[in-house]
C-alpha cells in the first residue's frame, strides 16, 4: 500500500514541474483523486483491510494526500500568477513619461485675485461684483466726478453709442454707457442694493482708453474695497491695508500712506510698500494702490447720511500686485496668453 | 511741473535742506515727484574748451579718430575719439588726465589700440547735462576762448524736480504753492511777495489808454483786467530770469513775454500781453462767431465754433482765451504799447477748448485747474513792476477791471472732535489750530469748535472733512495709527458667481487646461464670425481707439483659438485652453446682456509625439465638461436642451448649442469650422465649448442640497433595440421611453435610467434608419421587483415605442 501511495505522489511530484495551465492542473487532479485516480483507488482499498489495519493505513493514506494537497496548492500559486502575467500583459517602466495631456495652469492673475480675496474674507470682507458695461452715473456723478472732470473725457474712456441698452446697468436718465473705469462703481451699487454696515470687495474687470505699452493695457483688473459703518476711521484703513500688505509682501513689507487725490475720497492716500524681497524693486517705495475715507458726498449720493455713516475705500491693481509679487516687468504677458509664461505660474 | 531748486529758494528760506529731502518731503505732502534732474552744469576740473585742429582715422580702427586738440595752452594733444559729428576748427569739451566726470569717472592718459591718447573730447550726457545731438558737444557756435573752464559756459548747477500736481492742487501749478507745502512741513515762514503798482481800480479805460473799450459777454470770463504800459524796449530779459525759465523748461523770448512767464512760473497766474498797435478799437471777451479764423502763436491756424470762447478787438479774435495768443497781435521786437491781460477763466471750459483743439499750454493746464482769483491782481501787479525796471515801461492809467473775483476766502466751521473722529487717535484743537495755520489758513477757536478761514487760492478745501485732510496731510500721515480690524459682519452674502468663478477654474485646470485672459475688445470680424451683421454692429464701442478693438466680445472662443494659433507658431506645444470672463449679446429686444462665459479649446492633434496615443478629446468629452459647469453654476443638466448649431464658429453637423430656455443660459460645444481654424494654420481639429450664463443666474445665493432616502433593494435591467429615424435624437428616444417606462411602472417603482448603450445603421437596415439599444433600469423602493410586473412595463413600453412609428427589434 505505501508502495502505492508513493508511486502516486511520485507521478504527481514528477508531472507538477510540467504543469503550464489549469487545464494541466485539471487533469493531474483527475489522475490521481478523481474517481479513478490512483489516490482515489489506494483509499478504496482500505474497505478490504481488517479493523486493526485500517488506523495505521489511513495514517499513512492522510499524510500521503497532505503531501500531494501541498504540491498541488504550490502548482495552483504558479498557474493563476501565469495566468494574470497573461492577463496585465508585459511589466510596466515606471521612467516613461505620462502620455496624457499636461496638467493645466491658473492664470497668475487669478490666483493673485484668489489671494487678495482670501486675506479679505478673513478680515470679514464678502465679495460683491458690478457689470463691466456700467452707466456714467454710477462710474462717475455718484462717486463725486464732476462732468467736466477729465477722466470723464472721451480721449480716456471708452464709451458706447446712446442706442446701446443694457439689461445689467439700467440708466438713470439719458446719461451715457460706458465701460467701467474702475471697480468703484460697485461700491455705489452695494451702498444702494444693502443697508450698512457692510464690509466688501468686488474684483473685477476695468478699460481705460489708453494705448497698449510695457505698463498700459486696454483692460486690467481691480479689486475694490469698501467698509461703511458707523465711525469707521483712517486708523481702521491702515489696518486693514497693513494687514494686506503683510499678507501679500511678507511681515518685512512697511507701508506708508501718501497724501493723493480721488474725487470719491476724502482724505486721499496712496499706500506705498517697501520691501526688501522683491528682487529689483527692492528696499524702495512702490506705489500699490489709492485708498481713503469715502468722501460724504458718495454716501449721500447713495442715499445714506454721512453724519451717521462713514466708510474707508481702497482700489487695488490686480495686474500690479501680480507683477511685484511674481516680478514680471510687461504688463502684457498677461494678456498675450504664451504658455511658456502661463505654466510658470501653475 | 518743473520745480528748480534755486527757483523755490526765492521763496522760502531752504538752507541746510538739500534737493534730495525736498523730493522725499514733496511725496509725502500729496506732490508727486516724477524725476530729480540736474540743470546747469557743476565745475570740473581739468574740463576745458578745445579746438580739434586736425583728425585723421584711427589706423587699426575704422570708428575712431586720431584728433589733434588745441586747449590754449600752446601744445597740441592727440586724443582719440569715437564722435563722427565734428569738423576740424570746432571747439568741444576736452576732459583733460585727471578731470574726474559724473559717475566718478577718472580721465587718464592711455593707449586706444595702440595710438595715445591724452584726455577725452565729451558729449553732452558724458558731463551730466540733457542729451542733445549723438556725439561730441560743440561748442563753435559759442565762440568761446581756449582753455575756459566748461562750466563757466552753462548756468550754475540747479537740480530740477518734476512734479506730479494732482487735479485739485492748481495752487502746486506755480512755485510759491509749492515752497507753501514746503515751508508749512518745514515750520519756516515765506518769503514775502509784494508788488509796488497799484491795484486795479475801474471798469472803464481812460482817454491815456491804448483801446477804447473792455468788455466781456462770455461766461467763460467772469473776472477780466487789463493794464497799459508804454515806451516798452523790447529786448532779452536778465540772465537770472532766463536760467529760471530754463530750468523750468521754457524758451527765453524777449523781456516781455519772458515776464509774464516767470511770473506765471511763481504765482500759477497765466499773463498775455498784446502789442497794443495791433489791437484795433478795444477788447472784448466773447465767443467765437463760427467760421471765425484764428492763426495761433505757434502759427497753427484754427476755424473756431461758437462754443470757443475767444479774446477778440472790433475787428478779429486775438486769443484763443486762456489757451494760447495769436500770432498777430502778439509781442514783437517793434512793440513799444503793451497791454497786460490777467483773468480767470473757468476751468471746465477751458479745459474743454484746449481738448477740443489739441492744445495742452502751460496756460490751458493752469486755467483748467482753477487759478487763485486773489492771483489775477497780485501777479498783473508784479509783471508791470518787473516791465518797469527790465524793459523801461511806464504805467498808464489804472487798471481795467471787468467783472469780480468768482471766489474769495471761505470759513469752514470745524467741530471739537471732529477730526479726532475721523482719524481714529486724538487731535488736540490747539494742534489741528497750529497745524492749519502752517498751510496759510486763518483759524479762530469757539466753544463748539474751529472756525477755519480758507484763503482763495485753495479752490479745494470747503468741508471739515477736507481740513482733516489738510491736517494729517501736513502733520505726516506716520501719525495714523494702526487699528485692529473688527470681527466680521455675520449673514452677509457673498456673490455666488464669485465663488463659482473658482471653482470652475480650478475644475478645468484639474482637467488639463491651462487658463487664458484675452482683452474683451475685438475687432467687427471676430464678431461677426460669432453673430450676425446686425448683432455685431449692436456691440460696437462709440470711441474706440485702435481699429482692432471697436467691439465688445461676443464669445471667448475667437480668443482661445487664436491662442492656440500663437502657441503653435512658438512651439509652446498648446493642447488644452480655457478662459472665464465676460462677453456680450444682444437679445431679440434690442437690449444687450453681460454674460460670465466659460469657454475651452482643444487641439484634436497632439503638437508632439508619445509612446503611447490615447482615445481623443471629442464632441462628447466636451459636453460631459459644459455639463459638469453647468451644474456646478446651479444649472441642473435635466434643463438643458441640445440641438444642431448654425454658426460661423462651429464645423455643421459636427456641433451642438445647448439652452436652458429659462434662465437664458445658452452654450454649444464641438468641431470648431474647419475652413476657419486651418486660417488660423492648426492641422486638425479643434474642440471647442462654450457656456454663456447671464448675470440672473447668480443672483441669489444657492440652496443647499436636500437628502432624498434611497431604496435597498436591487435594481433590475431589461434592454430594448428600436429601428428609428436618423433624424430622431437618441436623447429624445431616451426621453420618451423613459416617460413610457414611468407611466407604466407608477409612482413605487423608480425609473432610474435609460442610457443608450448601442447605435448602429447600415447593413439590414432601410436607408436614413438606425437602430438604437437602451438598457432601461427600475428599481422598486420598499420590494424585490418581480419578473412579470417588469415584463409587463416593458410591454408597455414597447407599445409606446411602437406608437411613435419606431419599429421594436425582438
Amino acid at each position: 500500500m505505501q508502495s502505492q501511495l508513493d508511486s502516486a505522489l511520485k507521478e504527481a511530484a514528477d508531472a507538477a514541474g510540467q504543469i503550464r495551465t489549469r487545464a494541466e492542473l485539471e487533469a493531474l487532479k483527475a489522475r490521481l483523486v478523481g474517481p479513478n485516480g490512483s489516490l482515489t483507488l489506494v483509499m478504496r482499498g482500505m474497505a478490504a483491510l481488517s479493523k486493526e489495519e485500517r488506523p495505521a493505513a489511513g495514517k499513512m493514506v492522510n499524510a500521503a494526500k497532505a503531501q500531494l494537497d501541498e504540491i498541488l496548492a504550490t502548482v495552483s500559486a504558479r498557474v493563476e500568477q501565469a495566468e494574470l502575467a497573461a492577463l496585465l500583459g508585459p511589466t510596466i517602466d515606471p521612467s516613461l513619461a505620462s502620455p496624457d495631456v499636461a496638467s493645466g495652469s491658473l492664470h497668475p492673475l487669478t490666483r493673485t485675485r484668489e489671494r487678495i480675496l482670501a486675506t479679505f474674507r478673513k478680515l470679514g470682507f464678502v465679495i460683491a461684483e458690478g457689470p463691466e458695461v456700467e452707466t456714467e452715473w454710477h462710474c462717475f456723478d455718484a462717486l463725486n466726478t464732476p462732468a467736466d472732470h477729465p477722466a470723464r473725457d472721451m480721449q480716456d474712456t471708452f464709451y458706447l453709442p446712446k442706442s446701446f441698452r443694457s439689461i445689467d446697468a439700467l440708466r438713470k436718465g439719458d446719461e451715457d454707457l460706458l465701460l467701467r473705469t474702475h471697480t468703484s462703481s460697485v461700491q455705489v451699487r452695494t451702498m444702494l442694493a444693502r443697508k450698512p454696515p457692510l464690509r466688501i470687495v468686488a474684483p473685477g474687470r476695468c478699460f481705460r482708453r489708453d494705448a497698449v505699452d510695457a505698463t498700459h493695457s486696454a483692460n486690467f483688473h481691480q479689486v475694490e474695497g469698501l467698509w461703511v459703518d458707523r465711525h469707521v476711521t483712517l486708523a481702521d484703513l491702515r489696518g486693514v491695508l497693513d494687514f494686506f500688505v503683510k499678507e501679500t509682501f511678507g511681515p518685512e513689507a512697511e507701508t506708508r500712506l501718501r497724501p493723493s487725490f480721488f474725487p470719491f475720497t476724502e482724505p486721499s492716500f496712496e499706500m506705498d510698500i517697501r520691501s526688501p524681497n522683491l528682487g529689483r524693486l527692492s528696499d524702495r517705495w512702490l506705489e500699490v494702490l489709492g485708498c481713503g475715507l469715502v468722501d460724504p458726498k458718495v454716501l449721500e449720493a447713495c442715499g445714506l447720511d454721512a453724519t451717521e455713516w462713514s466708510g474707508l475705500a481702497f482700489g487695488l491693481g490686480l495686474e500690479r500686485i501680480a507683477m511685484l509679487v511674481h516680478g514680471i516687468d510687461d504688463i502684457r504677458h498677461f494678456y498675450a496668453n504664451d504658455l511658456r509664461f502661463l505654466r510658470q505660474f501653475a | 511741473m518743473r520745480v528748480s531748486f534755486q527757483s523755490l529758494e526765492r521763496h522760502v528760506d531752504l538752507s541746510g535742506v538739500t534737493p534730495t529731502q525736498v523730493s522725499e518731503l514733496l511725496p509725502m505732502l500729496g506732490l508727486e515727484v516724477d524725476s530729480v534732474t540736474t540743470f546747469g552744469l557743476q565745475p570740473i576740473e581739468h574740463l576745458v574748451v578745445g579746438e580739434i585742429r586736425s583728425f585723421e582715422k584711427h589706423p587699426k580702427a575704422d570708428r575712431l579718430s586720431v584728433c589733434q586738440v588745441d586747449t590754449g595752452d600752446g601744445v597740441l594733444r592727440q586724443i582719440v575719439c569715437g564722435a563722427k559729428n565734428f569738423k576740424v576748427n570746432d571747439r568741444v569739451p576736452v576732459a583733460l588726465p585727471g578731470a574726474i566726470l559724473p559717475g566718478n569717472f577718472e580721465i587718464k592718459s592711455s593707449k586706444l589700440r595702440d595710438v595715445d591718447s591724452h584726455g577725452m573730447l565729451c558729449s553732452a550726457t558724458e558731463l551730466g547735462l540733457p542729451a542733445g545731438e549723438d556725439g561730441l558737444l560743440i561748442l563753435t557756435a559759442r565762440a568761446p576762448a581756449l582753455g575756459t573752464p566748461i562750466h563757466k559756459l552753462f548756468p550754475s548747477p540747479d537740480v530740477v524736480l518734476e512734479v506730479a500736481v494732482t487735479a485739485n492742487r492748481g495752487d502746486c501749478l506755480g512755485l510759491r504753492g509749492v515752497a507753501r507745502e514746503i515751508a508749512a512741513s518745514l515750520g519756516r515762514p515765506l518769503k514775502p511777495l509784494e508788488a509796488r503798482a497799484p491795484s486795479g481800480t475801474t471798469d472803464k479805460p481812460s482817454s491815456k489808454d491804448a483801446f477804447g473799450f473792455v468788455k466781456s459777454s462770455s461766461k467763460t470770463c467772469p473776472y477780466y483786467t487789463l493794464r497799459t504800459l508804454r515806451d516798452v524796449k523790447v529786448g532779452p530779459s536778465p540772465d537770472w530770469m532766463r536760467r529760471d525759465l530754463e530750468a523750468a523748461g521754457l524758451r527765453a523770448v524777449n523781456n516781455v513775454v519772458d515776464i509774464t512767464n516767470w511770473v506765471m512760473l511763481q504765482t500759477g497766474q497765466p499773463l498775455h500781453a498784446f502789442d497794443a498797435a495791433k489791437v484795433k478799437g478795444g477788447i472784448e471777451v466773447r465767443s467765437a462767431r463760427a467760421g471765425e479764423t484764428l492763426t495761433l502763436l505757434d502759427g497753427r491756424v484754427l476755424t473756431l465754433d461758437a462754443n470757443t470762447c475767444v479774446i477778440a478787438d472790433e475787428a478779429r479774435p486775438l486769443v484763443l482765451a486762456g489757451v494760447m495768443g495769436g500770432a498777430e497781435s502778439g509781442v514783437a521786437t517793434t512793440t513799444t504799447d503793451v497791454i497786460l491781460e490777467s483773468a480767470w477763466f473757468v476751468p471746465g471750459e477751458v479745459r474743454r477748448v484746449a481738448r477740443q483743439y489739441t492744445l495742452a499750454t502751460d496756460s490751458s493746464q493752469r486755467f483748467a485747474r482753477d487759478v487763485d482769483p486773489a492771483g489775477v491782481d497780485l501777479a498783473a501787479r508784479l509783471a508791470a513792476d518787473l516791465l518797469i525796471e527790465h524793459a523801461g515801461a511806464r504805467v498808464v492809467g489804472p487798471a481795467v477791471v471787468v467783472g469780480k473775483a468768482p471766489r474769495s476766502d471761505r470759513t469752514i466751521k470745524l467741530p471739537n472732535g471732529f477730526v479726532a473722529a475721523k482719524l481714529g487717535t486724538p487731535a488736540p484743537e490747539e494742534h489741528v489750530s497750529a497745524v492749519l495755520r502752517r498751510i496759510g489758513f486763518t483759524v479762530h477757536a469757539t466753544n463748539t469748535g474751529l472756525e477755519v478761514t480758507v484763503p482763495s487760492f485753495r479752490s479745494d478745501v470747503d468741508r471739515p472733512i477736507d481740513l482733516v485732510e489738510e491736517y494729517i496731510r501736513i502733520h505726516g500721515t506716520a501719525q495714523v495709527p494702526v487699528g485692529r480690524p473688527l470681527a466680521p459682519l455675520p449673514g452677509e452674502e457673498e456673490s455666488p458667481a464669485a465663488s463659482f468663478v473658482h471653482e470652475v477654474a480650478l475644475r478645468l485646470a484639474g482637467a488639463g487646461f491651462s487658463e487664458c485672459y484675452h482683452y474683451s475688445l475685438c475687432d467687427v470680424a471676430e464678431v461677426t464670425r460669432v453673430l450676425d451683421a446686425k448683432s455685431s454692429a449692436q456691440l460696437a464701442l462709440q470711441n474706440p481707439l485702435t481699429a482692432d478693438q471697436t467691439h465688445l466680445r461676443a464669445s471667448l472662443i475667437p480668443g482661445l483659438a487664436r491662442a492656440l494659433q500663437l502657441n503653435l507658431s512658438v512651439h509652446a506645444e498648446p493642447r488644452q485652453l480655457f478662459e472665464v470672463g465676460a462677453v456680450f449679446r444682444p437679445m431679440a429686444d434690442g437690449q444687450v446682456r453681460e454674460c460670465l462665459s466659460i469657454g475651452f479649446v482643444v487641439l484634436t492633434e497632439a503638437p508632439r509625439r508619445s509612446w503611447k496615443t490615447r482615445e481623443p478629446f471629442d464632441l462628447f468629452s466636451a459636453k460631459r465638461l459644459l455639463t459638469g459647469i453647468a451644474t456646478a453654476a446651479g444649472v441642473a443638466n435635466t434643463r438643458l436642451t441640445w440641438s444642431d448649431v448654425s454658426s460661423g464658429l462651429w464645423q455643421e453637423g459636427h456641433a451642438a448649442t445647448l439652452a436652458d430656455r429659462g434662465r437664458a443660459a445658452e452654450g454649444a460645444c464641438g468641431i470648431l469650422d474647419l475652413r476657419w481654424t486651418r486660417t488660423l494654420d492648426i492641422r486638425g481639429s479643434v474642440i471647442a465649448g462654450e457656456i454663456l450664463l447671464p448675470r440672473a443666474t447668480f443672483i441669489s445665493a444657492r440652496k443647499s442640497a436636500r437628502f432624498e432616502a434611497f431604496s435597498s433593494f436591487p435594481p433590475v435591467t431589461r434592454d430594448i433595440a428600436l429601428v428609428v429615424p436618423t433624424s430622431t435624437g437618441a436623447g429624445d428616444v431616451a426621453e420618451r421611453l423613459r416617460q413610457a417606462a414611468a407611466k407604466a411602472v407608477g409612482k413605487e417603482i423608480d425609473v432610474e435610467a435609460v442610457t443608450c448603450f448601442d447605435v448602429f445603421s447600415g447593413e439590414g437596415l432601410a436607408p436614413n434608419t438606425r437602430s438604437l439599444a437602451f438598457e432601461i433600469t427600475l428599481r422598486h423602493s420598499t420590494r424585490t421587483l418581480t419578473d412579470t410586473e417588469v415584463t409587463a412595463a416593458l410591454d408597455q413600453v414597447a407599445a409606446a415605442a411602437a406608437k411613435a412609428g419606431w419599429t421594436v427589434r425582438r
